[in-house]
């Protein structure tokens, strides 16, 4: 396949090999061992020079001799005047040239060029940026050489404005080049601190993905350009029960603290002792504080009602809006418009199709659903190596709409089934759903996160593959499970800690071929009445 | 219908070739052509390629363990009576500096020797490969050597005298750590600002803060959390299902570690094991990177190459391995993605932490 084909060797040549490896081993040797014992003897001198020059050629990754290199070179400073100095550092600069020549990779290379260029009495920047530019036409891609010309821009002074027009040109002559964008994308923030983007580098970034729309480079950068705030931790919801004498909190991330709960802002207390609460005539106030994020909640618990809560809107959040900065809406459907233009010439570039979705879900995500749906299909279909990612990230979204969905009907029924769901996400959002249906879709498991549906009393979950139901447990209004068909195997353990589980039907899950499964579960799950095998 | 399935025939004739890549690694072994010269003080890795590469093939009976094992020892840098090297120790990556070959410590204070951080994450490595019981390792000179190599950002340099300093080094310097199951040897939380730190705009990690993603460094990044068990703690859940989306998109056949460069086979581990450890392996096309590794097999000598046509080595052979052990190829061992050791080495380690704090009697010594 190479074409290369093996030379059998005569006894007599692979002596000769041989001899001319042992020769190169004593030389090296020799060569080594004179570099050390000068050291040990205190010889700073040329000779050392010389020597570690021959090794370094040929090794260029030999930390230590840069190191010995970097001593003789600092000693030379002492017995040197300055124009000696400066013509020593630039012979300096012409080895290394030699070095980059033959390793333009080499980490000990790069590193002790950069040692060197801040040590010459007079530097030269302007060359070492077009060692720079020489090395970049090479290989665009060689980072050693980007991070060599950001120390270099950094020492000299040059200005962000002329470095941003190094990369517009760049980019410019070569829209591939995604080590340019890369550095624009630090250089852009020192310009404009507050907002990074400009009408023109919208155009600039359209152009290029206009002219080569499979070029992920500017697709990247793009998607960075239209901003993100990061989401706030906060608790995102408080809910009171006087029945069960509770309060469950939900928070928007997992969290392991302790909380300080605060009754009627008198006492401090995070145990609510028996019968504080249960009375219906009494009003109470409540608040959770999370104190290493200094927020809190508060929530009401008014006479005569027997539950309260208190929650983050979804919608007022914009909680599912905040990949991209929201402020700018006309910026975004300008975007959007741009793109479905593109997406006109290029129906089948995923490109696009994934950046409209992400605007479209920025701008109205129920507005917008069906179209997403469909942008999902073309999208598993054009780019399927990822289309159980892509399923994936379409779960999430039809969830997300599903909550938002739930909140303006200001039900607390979440219902999301035939939807080809892979994944559950999100369960922070569901505390005060009381009906959960999910079925008829593709899930595998119930994950632990489930149990913090702490209102929950029906979960219907038919014709799914579920067979773990891990986050199933301690829920204490749970009170119908319905999981027919699907893979449950065993596991029904988290079960038996819901005390108010009177009805599961289990039929068509491989549990039900297992002898005596009926006798066990009664005796694992003693509140079940209505036992469906 | 005749000629598609001799092209389905023709498809399927990349075979696996088991035998060819245990023999690759053996000559590995031996004696290595003279364009690895100028990897002389990095020797120990080769090593450490062979011979978890033969791990994986199961097939580590055709070594000689203990001179192996003896060898790994010698290069241990041991220190002086008065201890005043400890900031050196560690392991090295050869002889080439020229130290005698000797099991007690050294007569004479070498300026020049000290230990390389990845040194001693292979070595440690190999010898848990080869069975060993690391009671030869000086844990606390290995310790000491690997806090002197810490740097005020966090990141650190490989030998103590200085050199470049990156988010390599940090992985390096965590598998150390999680090896020796003592957290004292670095501070975590800064390496934990350095990573964090070296997020970039897409979600890739750079080798450093303002550097270009690069699907190795985010490996190191991921890795590095992953192995101090901090993951959930230092990236929100946002910025992890962004780093997936960066990493799932690496993959174009095999996978490249930045955009816009070639596929490569030692990503298929580098991004595979990453995205194993963010829990989304499973959505990327294991026949697409399957083929594209097996497109680089040498049918000749064995091993990969980097690219297809290309003169393998013992980086992307085993790295190409362990892609395939990442798919579940068959008769292939599972590999830890974090530690990048085969499992069964893995749980050698387990088990010989488990006698360690057993005889402690329960004493936690630094761990966060």
């Amino acid at each position: 396949k190479h074409g290369r084909v093996k030379v059998k060797t005569t006894a007599q040549q692979e002596e000769e090999k041989r001899k001319e490896r042992e020769k190169k081993l004593k030389l090296y040797v020799a060569a080594r061992d004179a570099c050390f014992s000068k050291r040990k003897e205190g010889v700073l001198d040329e000779e050392a020079l010389q020597l570690t020059q021959q090794m370094l050629s040929s090794n260029p990754d030999f930390a230590t001799l840069w190191n010995y290199r970097r001593e003789l070179l600092m000693h030379q400073e002492t017995v040197k005047d300055k124009d000696e100095l400066q013509k020593l550092y630039e012979a300096e600069l012409s080895f290394l040239e030699t070095c980059l020549k033959a390793n333009p990779k080499s980490y000990g290379c790069w590193h002790h060029r950069g040692w060197v260029s801040v040590r010459l009495p007079q530097p030269d920047w302007a060359r070492e940026l077009k060692l720079c530019d020489l090395c970049l036409t090479m290989d665009e891609r060689n980072f050693h050489c980007w991070d060599y010309r950001r120390m270099v821009v950094k020492m000299s002074g040059v200005s962000v404005e002329q470095e941003l027009d190094f990369t517009y040109r760049l980019i410019g002559s070569n829209f591939s080049n995604y080590s340019s964008w890369h550095y624009r994308s630090t250089l852009l923030p020192l310009l404009h601190p507050e907002s990074p983007e400009q009408n023109c580098e919208y155009e600039l970034v359209q152009n290029a993905f206009f002219t080569d729309p499979n070029d992920q480079s500017a697709w990247f950068y793009y998607r960075w350009l239209l901003g993100r705030a990061d989401r706030e931790e906060m608790i995102s919801c408080v809910y009171v029960d006087r029945d069960d004498e509770r309060v469950a909190v939900a928070f928007s991330r997992p969290v392991n603290v302790s909380v300080l709960l605060i009754h009627n802002r008198d006492n401090q207390i995070c145990v609510l002792p028996p019968g504080t609460i249960s009375d219906t005539s009494n009003e109470h106030n409540l608040t959770v504080h999370w104190t290493e994020k200094h927020t809190h909640r508060d929530c009401a618990l008014y006479t005569g009602r027997t539950e309260s809560y208190c929650r983050e809107s979804a919608t007022d959040q914009e909680l599912f809006r905040s990949e991209l900065s929201v402020e700018k809406t006309s910026v975004l459907q300008s975007e959007l418009h741009s793109c479905n233009q593109l997406l006109e010439m290029e129906p089948l570039n995923k490109w696009c199709l994934l950046t409209i979705i992400l605007l479209m879900r920025a701008l109205d995500p129920l507005g917008y659903e069906k179209e997403t749906l469909g942008h999902f299909q073309t999208l598993k279909e054009v780019d399927s190596m990822r289309s159980a990612y892509y399923s994936d990230l379409c779960s999430k979204f039809m969830i997300e709409n599903t909550i938002l969905k739930m909140e303006y009907a200001e039900v607390r029924v979440f219902s999301i089934s035939e939807k080809s769901l892979t994944t559950l996400c999100h369960l922070d959002q569901l505390l005060l759903v009381t009906h959960i249906n999910l079925s008829s879709n593709k899930l595998q498991r119930l994950p632990p996160q489930f149990a913090m549906l702490q209102c929950l009393e029906v979960l219907e979950a038919d014709n799914n593959s579920i067979e773990n139901l891990e986050g199933l447990h301690n829920l204490p209004k749970l009170e119908e499970v319905l999981l027919k068909n699907n893979s449950i195997l065993k596991s029904l353990q988290p079960l038996a800690s819901c005390p108010r589980l009177k009805r599961l039907d289990l039929r068509g899950n491989p549990i039900t071929q297992i002898t005596n499964i009926g006798s066990e579960l009664a005796e694992l799950l003693s509140s079940v009445t209505d036992l469906l095998l | 219908m005749a000629e598609k399935e001799s092209q389905l025939d023709e498809f399927e004739q990349i075979y696996f070739l088991r035998d060819r890549h245990v023999r690759f690694f053996q000559r590995t072994l031996q004696v290595l052509p003279e364009r690895y010269a100028s990897l002389e003080t990095t020797r120990l890795t080769i090593i450490f390629f062979a011979l978890s590469g033969l791990d994986v093939l199961d097939a580590l009976d055709v070594i000689d363990r203990n001179t192996m094992i003896d060898w790994i020892y010698s290069l241990q840098v041991i220190p002086t009576e008065d201890e005043s090297n400890l900031s050196r120790c560690g392991f090295r990556g050869s002889s080439h500096i020229g130290i005698p070959y000797s099991k007690k410590g050294p007569d004479v204070f070498h300026p020049y020797d000290s230990g390389h951080v990845a040194m001693t994450y292979t070595g440690l490595c190999s010898l848990l490969i080869l069975g060993d019981d690391l009671s030869r390792v000086n844990k606390k000179t290995c310790l000491a050597g690997l806090r002197a190599l810490q740097l005020e950002d966090g990141s650190f340099y490989a030998v103590p005298e200085g050199s470049e300093n990156d988010i390599r080094f940090i992985y390096c310097a965590a598998s150390i750590c999680y090896i020796l199951d003592d957290w004292s040897g670095m501070d975590i939380q800064k390496a934990i600002d350095y990573i964090r730190g070296s997020l970039s705009y897409d979600n890739g990690f750079g080798q450093g803060a303002g550097r270009e993603s690069h699907g190795g460094w985010t490996y190191c990044a991921i890795a590095s959390l992953c192995l101090m068990d901090r993951l959930d703690e230092a990236l929100s859940q946002r910025e992890l299902n962004r780093i997936r989306r960066w990493c799932i998109m690496r993959q174009q056949s095999g996978f490249h570690g930045r955009p816009n460069k070639p596929v490569d086979t030692c990503y298929s581990f580098w991004v595979g094991a990453t995205l194993e450890l963010l829990d989304v392996f499973q959505y990327t096309n294991f026949d697409k990177n399957r083929s594209f590794i097996l497109s680089t097999q040498d049918q000749l000598v064995g091993g990969f190459a980097k690219w297809p046509d290309s003169h393998p080595d013992p980086l992307h052979a085993y790295l190409g391995l362990c892609g395939l052990s990442l798919i579940g190829e068959a008769d292939l061992r599972k590999v830890h993605p974090a530690l990048n050791i085969t499992q069964r080495a893995f749980e050698h380690l387990q088990q010989l932490q488990q006698t360690w704090r057993d005889s402690s009697n329960g004493g936690c010594n630094g761990q966060h």
